[in-house]
């Protein structure tokens, strides 16, 4: 069947050119027209970062089947305006600071001309309303919103076009000043390129076929069918691995990939370069992989315990990092209290969901230097352990970041630069890897799942004598940055307050599941959701107010932390205070209810999620207008 | 990834079964392709190659449109923005419109066809309980021996269960034929993981007319999500007509809906979140069809 010819207006310009019938409208627009201002960040309508104008509707263009844009009208964020000619709302998104790694933005951008064009005068409700098919995983929707509402104002004359415009620190000082970011130009108007936007002439595109087993042994893995098909340039596997193959934030017990057994559904064993996606996707079919199954753990108390299944020859235990700490003498800490308790907290995985999947290029240059470019979080580390695993002197490896859309602790990890960088070495050519969002999830590293035991023995008036901790983590499969969580757990996880006596152990246990790795907070949100539950706990069963159960344990300026750290200031009452005033706590404790409810509504509670701001808005233009 | 080798837009009828003939049993319909591009990825079918995709969006009898004050046809492929978007669809059917600004977002409602969401027959649809609450019909069209023949069912016999319709193989969905409701107070209650982009975990329609003394002249309900399809309140409904709409009625009337939570997960939960919305589902209702009804603020405060 032949391609079909597309006929259509984008951004202003006749175009007719063919595609292919499967291709999505976004494939079209970013792939063959070079229009990548607007993202694929999902691929399954749920993102909003690929929304276009068809035929003035703004639609996701990852649902749109590219026959649908026949002899219609497209408009992309490029139509919008560009640095130095900016739309109204574009300079309304760089005043009011709402473009952070900015992956959604250019889908914001467009949500809000799209809300201002149906109702030019919307309120916020609206706004927020019309603009629910756009995810934002950094700004937050404070600053998108305040700019929608200041591009209305701006249009509507109740704020001058000067609202638009800087403000001049008033002193001259730019610290503590609401300062522009010099990047949102080139942000909100989708000029920016993140590693999925840049192509290079030659360029290859990249697929991984990826463990179906949470632990098998590899058998045997036969590429020829792929390698044999046409359009393919190159097939890797671990045998391509010239120097010493593992990389890791803490150890390197990561091959590149799977290197005679898998240890996780997601695991990297074998990854094609050919002329476009489709080819490489296809080759994938083609390669068989036989393997053993092995017994799986995916319990870290199970893993912990004597004969469960070896993950790693080198942990026989499973253990990935120990972290203990002891201070003082728990034991007479508890004979000393009035009141113990024992409870255990858990937490779950957690995905980053950055809005950027993972993608990177690798190439060989004419020096013979190889060069990655990807939304590496740590690119000096990626290329030392890169050049230890191409064995190549660390000038002859290079790393250049491009724009991070969104890392969160997830960008750490060197889990796909090695592949781009052993099949641009096979081939000589400039090679692509994008991750889809599917891919995205199961391959890359999530916050450690938890479960900790606390035991806090405290006087009658609140006072912590003893605590004794223990956080086992689910570290997953491989280690990436497990010990340093470990570390910032015990650190951190006891909270801000004086205990003189302490035993910490927080566990990091290799497992079958996903890796776990660095993450917002990095072990501490775990461990302080334990702390900060029990303190309440306790409050409760003590008759005690929980701020008070603080204030009375809490750590003041020059404290000296359980790990032997001088403070200098610490901001704790303050925050309490503040924290206390903001909720408008009612002293006396957790379990006690004030003479009047505050959580059903009034000032301080967000109203029940609710949709049809736009039928209130209607009813109201529709009422006529009083004369007087 | 969904793949295919042709795809195809026919601009009629006669042309969409020719093309279905042409490839028989090697072809997959779409409209607004919302649920079948995101059914071939990873973790669903994977990557789908299919010798040809069929759009049938462009037919104009599945465009069709026409509204009078008591009948309403629609064509298979009016995408759910239409019932926001156009005046006087969403005069006749008040709760359409309600139901469609809690479906997906603006941007999929563009695409989406209401034709798509009852032939997909997902037990959470949310285009099927205000379907049912117009009492609709669907019309389904064949050729069969070089002629085209339609056929009428009533909705509630054509969605069959999960994923399951009386389409057949060779059939498409024309249009849907239902009562014109203007005038009548509507609402739609939804409840999901998050507000917009979201499959309901129960969604229920509601719509009611009052007579000149304030008694409720008509009623009709609807509730999805909490069984293999969504149904009819019956019970309810015969319960609540020619009588007077007093909160203690109300609350009555969603108390005989515990029985029907069919689902297997979250049971309790769907059985406290179906009788919340029969009673404030109906308070609005009753308050936009004229009538006083108490209002949903103090409802809610009477629950804490
Ligand atoms: C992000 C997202 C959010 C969503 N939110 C919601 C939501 O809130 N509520 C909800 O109910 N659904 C939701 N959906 C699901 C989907 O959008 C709806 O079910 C939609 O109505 C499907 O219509 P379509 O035209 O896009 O379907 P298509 O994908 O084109 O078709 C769906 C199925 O129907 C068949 N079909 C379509 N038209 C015909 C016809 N005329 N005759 C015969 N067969 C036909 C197709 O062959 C296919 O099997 C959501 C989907 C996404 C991606
Ligand atoms: S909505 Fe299209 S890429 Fe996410
Ligand atoms: S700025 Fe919105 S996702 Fe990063």
């Amino acid at each position: 069947m032949p391609d079909l010819r597309i006929d259509a207006t984008v951004n202003g310009r006749a175009i007719s050119r063919p595609a292919k019938p499967w291709q999505r409208l976004l494939d079209f627009l970013r792939d063959d027209l070079n229009l990548t201002g607007n993202k694929e960040g999902c691929g399954a309508g749920e993102c909003g970062t690929c929304s276009v104008f068809l035929d003035g509707v703004l639609v996701k263009s990852c649902l749109v089947p590219v026959a649908k844009a026949q002899n219609a009208r497209v408009e992309t964020i490029e139509s919008l305006g560009r640095a130095g000619a900016l739309s109204v709302l574009q300079r309304a998104f760089h005043k009011a600071g709402a473009s952070q790694c900015g992956y959604c933005i250019p889908g914001m951008v467009m949500a809000g001309t799209a809300a201002l064009r149906a109702n030019p005068l919307a309120g916020r409700e609206e706004i927020r309303e019309r603009l629910g098919g756009n995810i934002c995983r950094c700004t937050g929707y404070q600053k998108i919103l305040d700019a929608v509402e200041l591009t209305r104002d701006v249009g509507n004359g109740t704020l001058p076009e000067s609202a638009l415009a800087e403000e001049e620190p008033a002193d001259g000082r730019f610290i503590g000043a609401n300062v522009r970011r010099l990047d949102a130009p080139s942000k909100v108007s989708g000029a920016l390129k993140y590693a999925a936007d840049m192509t290079m002439p030659g360029m290859l595109h990249v697929q991984v076929l990826r463990s179906p087993h949470p632990h098998a042994r590899i058998v045997s893995i036969d590429t020829a069918g792929a390698q044999a098909m046409p359009g393919v340039a190159g097939v890797v596997m671990a045998d391509d691995v010239p120097g010493i193959d593992g990389f890791g934030v803490f150890v390197n017990d990561q091959p590149v990939l799977a290197r005679g057994k898998v240890r996780y559904v997601g695991d990297a064993i074998v990854a094609v370069a050919a002329e476009d996606e489709l080819t490489a996707r296809r080759a994938l079919d083609h390669v068989t992989v036989v393997y053993d199954p092995l017994p799986a753990v995916f319990d870290p108390r199970e893993a912990m315990r004597p004969g469960a299944p070896v993950i790693h020859d080198d942990a026989p235990d499973n253990i990935t990092k120990h972290i203990p700490i002891r201070v003082g003498d728990v034991e007479s800490g508890f004979a000393r209290s009035d009141l113990i308790v024992t409870q255990t907290y858990s937490t779950q995985a957690i995905e980053h969901a950055y809005l950027e999947p993972e993608a990177g290029l690798g190439y060989v240059d004419p020096d013979g230097v190889v060069t990655i470019i990807s939304p590496s979080q740590n690119i000096t580390h990626h290329r030392h352990m890169l050049a230890r695993i191409l064995a190549l002197p660390i000038n002859r490896v290079r790393f250049i970041m491009s724009p991070v859309g969104g890392g969160f602790g997830g960008k750490e990890d060197m889990i796909y630069q090695g592949i781009l960088a052993l099949l641009a070495i096979k081939t000589g050519r400039p090679v692509r890897y994008v991750f889809t969002r599917e891919e995205s999830i199961i391959a890359t590293a999530k916050r450690h799942p938890s479960r900790t035991t606390l035991k806090m023995g405290l006087t009658r008036d609140g006072r912590i004598c003893a605590v004794e901790f223990r956080m086992i983590s689910d570290g997953g499969a491989y280690g990436l940055s497990t010990e340093g969580v470990m570390r910032k757990a015990a650190i951190l996880g006891a909270g801000p307050y004086n205990i003189a006596n302490l035993r910490m152990d927080t566990y990091g246990v290799y497992t079958n599941n996903t890796p776990s790795g660095a993450f917002r907070s990095f072990g501490a949100l775990q461990t302080q959701f334990a702390t900060e539950s029990h303190l309440d706990i306790c409050a409760e069963k003590l008759g005690l107010d929980p701020f008070a159960i603080r204030r009375v344990n809490a750590m003041r300026d020059g404290a000296v932390t359980h790990t032997k750290q001088t403070l200098g200031s610490v901001s704790l009452m303050r925050a309490l205070a503040a924290a206390e005033e903001a909720a408008r706590w009612e002293a006396g404790p957790p379990s006690s209810r004030g003479a009047t409810r505050h959580d059903l509504g009034g000032a301080g509670n967000r109203a029940p999620c609710t949709l049809g701001a736009r039928f209130a808005a209607a009813e109201h233009a529709a009422q006529p207008e009083k004369v007087a | 990834m969904l793949y295919c080798d042709a795809y195809l837009t026919p601009r009629s009828l006669a042309d969409a079964f020719t093309a279905m003939a042409e490839y028989r049993g090697r072809y997959r319909l779409v409209a607004g392709a919302t649920d079948t591009l995101p059914w071939a990825r990873a973790g669903r079918a994977g990557d789908v190659a299919i010798p040809a995709l069929i759009d049938v969006s462009a037919i104009p009898e599945l465009r069709e449109r026409r509204v009078d004050a008591t009948r309403v046809r629609i064509g298979a492929a009016t995408p759910m923005q239409r019932f926001l978007d156009d005046g006087d669809l969403a005069r006749a059917m008040p709760v359409m419109a309600r139901c469609a600004v809690w479906f997906a977002d603006d941007q999929i409602r563009a695409a989406a066809t209401v034709g798509g969401n009852l032939v997909n027959a997902s037990p959470a649809a949310d285009a099927t309980p205000p379907l049912l609450a117009h009492d609709a019909q669907v019309e389904l069209a064949c050729a069969r021996e070089g002629k085209i023949t339609r056929r009428r069912m009533a909705l509630g016999d054509f969605v069959r269960g999960p994923g399951k319709t009386a389409l057949e193989a060779d059939e498409i969905l024309l249009a849907i034929e239902c009562a014109a409701l203007p005038g009548y107070g509507a609402e739609f209650e939804k409840v999901g993981h998050r507000r917009s982009l979201v499959i309901a975990t129960v969604c229920l329609a509601a719509v009611v007319r009052l007579d000149a003394a304030h008694a409720i002249a008509d009623l009709r309900l609807a509730v999805g999500g909490v069984g293999p399809v969504p149904c009819r309140l019956h019970e309810s409904e015969n319960f609540l007509r020619g009588g007077a709409a007093t909160l203690a009625r109300l609350e009555e009337a969603a108390h005989m809906t515990v029985g029907l939570v069919q689902s297997r997960t979250r049971h309790d939960y769907r059985r406290d979140v179906l009788h919340g919305f029969v009673v404030r589902g109906l308070a609005s209702a009753l308050r936009r069809a004229g009538g006083a009804s108490p209002p949903v603020g103090e409802l809610e405060a009477s629950h804490a």
